[in-house]
């Protein structure tokens, strides 16, 4: 097998590896997706609230560095 | 059978399907008439040619773009603008406690007069909301606001940060980011053009210490920033990246705000300020860094929803796709989001596929090396002058090797399947990728 025909070789076999690895991923992904926890219908349809925190009004310095 | 159950069955079914439609299509093009066959080898040189054809009239037109608009750039560099008006900085959140303290921590590291930041909590299950509390109050030139909020999604979310911006400019950045000081600075003098609704920012890789980010890190470069770039130029950007991107309040009321129907709300945006009027500019010089999935599985999961998402945004104008006037911007961008989002990475995927097995079967692999070895000398052109355009590291060049061989190759083949799926309409989750704390990466740069 002369160096053409070998790069061929490898040009094709990453192709075809490269679109098969992709499905296998998608699926893979789509199996974890399917493991994970079902969430409620009823979380779709809470009504959107705010709660305003108010800070203490001798809030100063962040916990560790002053990153002003 | 549970819903995310059901829907992970009929994506594999549909996968199934697909895979198995196009086998069958090579076994009966092996066992065609030799006259079919003879037809399928000018069919595959036609096809490699139009292929290289496409892909360089792309790469040129969007390098000639992106060129006028780096000169446009340098020729004005020296400027110097005093326009600074106060900004609001909205940080959504959700289960961000390992990364919400170095966003906040870069946010207020931002050189500029005058801002507030806002965090919204969209109804975290950890310690998020914890965190950001400890930032809250004055900061130096800052005020740190903290809202919590029921679980919606990252458009409610960005929408109750939008109400409650005390400023006419809102910045709005993810919480996985980390926003460079000088953002505001050479952000904020594009607004003095009244037309001006929009600013996209330049989205940078920071966990370069693994291979895969490191090829992501070139895809920003290459594939995301220089359309941005070239759209840039003609004031179109097509989307404001969720980790930067600076809006005129105005202009973000005026169109109703961020809608909740689509995965890509950056997108579905933008599109709707281009459908206003807006001009959207796109700045550089405004980095933000984000973290890259560093496994494939994150991946795919990350680009499935953008895909998604884009798709969704272009379904909800698809009249405009066929009418080009009397709002070509508009046009031009969702024909453009289209072609990326589904039309070349299908065509990508078979043409590949096709090239390969009638290389395979026909005897044509010196025609196929010739094809890939003028493809990667493309992109590694390409990447070159992206990377110096971007003043970046030379080192993700050699990257482009692999680039399209692997890389492009391999999301194409997840925004094949995702496009068919919202052919179908098949529903689908948010998908939350794992975070790791900016703090534990020293590639930063």
């Amino acid at each position: 097998m002369n160096v053409i025909d070998l790069l061929i070789l490898i040009i094709v076999v990453t192709i075809l590896v490269t679109i098969a690895l992709g499905v296998m991923t998608y699926i893979a992904y789509k199996l974890r997706m399917a493991r994970k926890p079902a969430t409620s219908d009823d979380e779709s349809t809470t009504a959107r609230y705010f709660v305003l925190h108010k800070p203490p009004l001798d809030a100063t310095d962040p916990p560790e560095s002053d990153a002003s | 059978m549970p819903a995310a159950r059901r829907r992970a069955l009929i994506s594999i079914l549909i996968t199934a399907g697909m895979v198995g439609g196009t086998a069958l299509f090579i076994f009966w093009a092996v066992h065609s008439p030799l006259q079919v066959q003879r037809f399928l080898v000018r069919l595959v040189m036609i096809s490699l040619i139009l292929f290289l054809a496409i892909l360089f009239l792309r790469y040129f037109a969007l390098l000639w773009f992106a060129y006028l608009q780096h000169s446009e750039k340098t020729i004005r560099g020296g400027e110097v603008s005093s326009f600074m008006p106060p900004v609001t900085v909205i940080v959504p959140a959700y289960n961000e406690a390992e990364v919400i303290d170095d966003a906040i921590e870069a946010v207020l590291g931002l050189d500029y007069p005058v801002y507030e930041v806002i965090i919204v909590d969209d109804g975290s299950t950890d310690t998020t909301v914890t965190l950001a509390r400890q930032w809250e109050g004055r900061h130096g030139n800052a005020e740190v606001r903290v809202f919590t909020k029921a679980n919606g999604g990252k458009a409610t979310a960005l929408n109750s940060g939008i109400a409650q911006a005390k400023y006419s400019f809102v910045l709005c950045m993810d919480a996985d980011s980390s926003i460079e000081p000088q953002t505001l600075r050479v952000v904020m003098p594009h607004f003095e053009d009244p037309s001006v609704g929009a600013v996209a920012g330049n989205v940078k890789i920071v966990n370069r210490d693994h291979w895969l980010a490191r090829l992501q890190a070139l895809e920003y470069i290459e594939g995301l920033n220089m359309p941005r770039r070239a759209q840039g130029f003609i004031g179109a950007v097509n989307i404001v990246p969720g980790p930067v991107g600076v809006f005129r309040l105005d202009a973000v009321h005026e169109v109703g705000g961020y809608d909740v129907d689509t995965f890509a709300e950056d997108a579905d945006l933008t599109l709707k300020l281009i459908t206003n009027g807006w001009k959207i500019i796109y700045e550089d010089s405004a980095i933000t860094w984000t973290q890259a999935p560093t496994s494939l599985v994150d991946l795919i999961q990350q680009r499935y929803r953008w895909t998604r998402g884009i798709l969704q945004a272009i379904r909800k104008r698809k009249q405009v796709l066929l009418r080009p006037f009397p709002d070509f911007p508009l046009w031009l961008s969702a024909m453009e989001m289209a072609f990326e989002g589904v039309v070349w990475p299908v065509l990508n995927v078979y043409a590949h596929l096709f090239f390969a097995v009638v290389a395979l079967l026909y005897g044509m692999g010196e025609l196929l090396l010739y094809w890939w070895i003028l493809l990667t000398l493309l992109d590694l052109v390409v990447a070159l002058i992206t990377v110096s355009m971007e003043e970046e590291e030379l080192g993700l060049v050699p990257y482009a090797i692999i680039y399209r061989f692997f890389f492009i190759l391999f999301l194409d083949v997840t925004k094949t399947l995702a496009a068919v799926e919202e052919a179908f309409n098949l529903g689908m989750d948010w998908g939350k990728l794992r975070r790791v704390s900016l703090t534990q990466d020293a590639g930063k740069g």
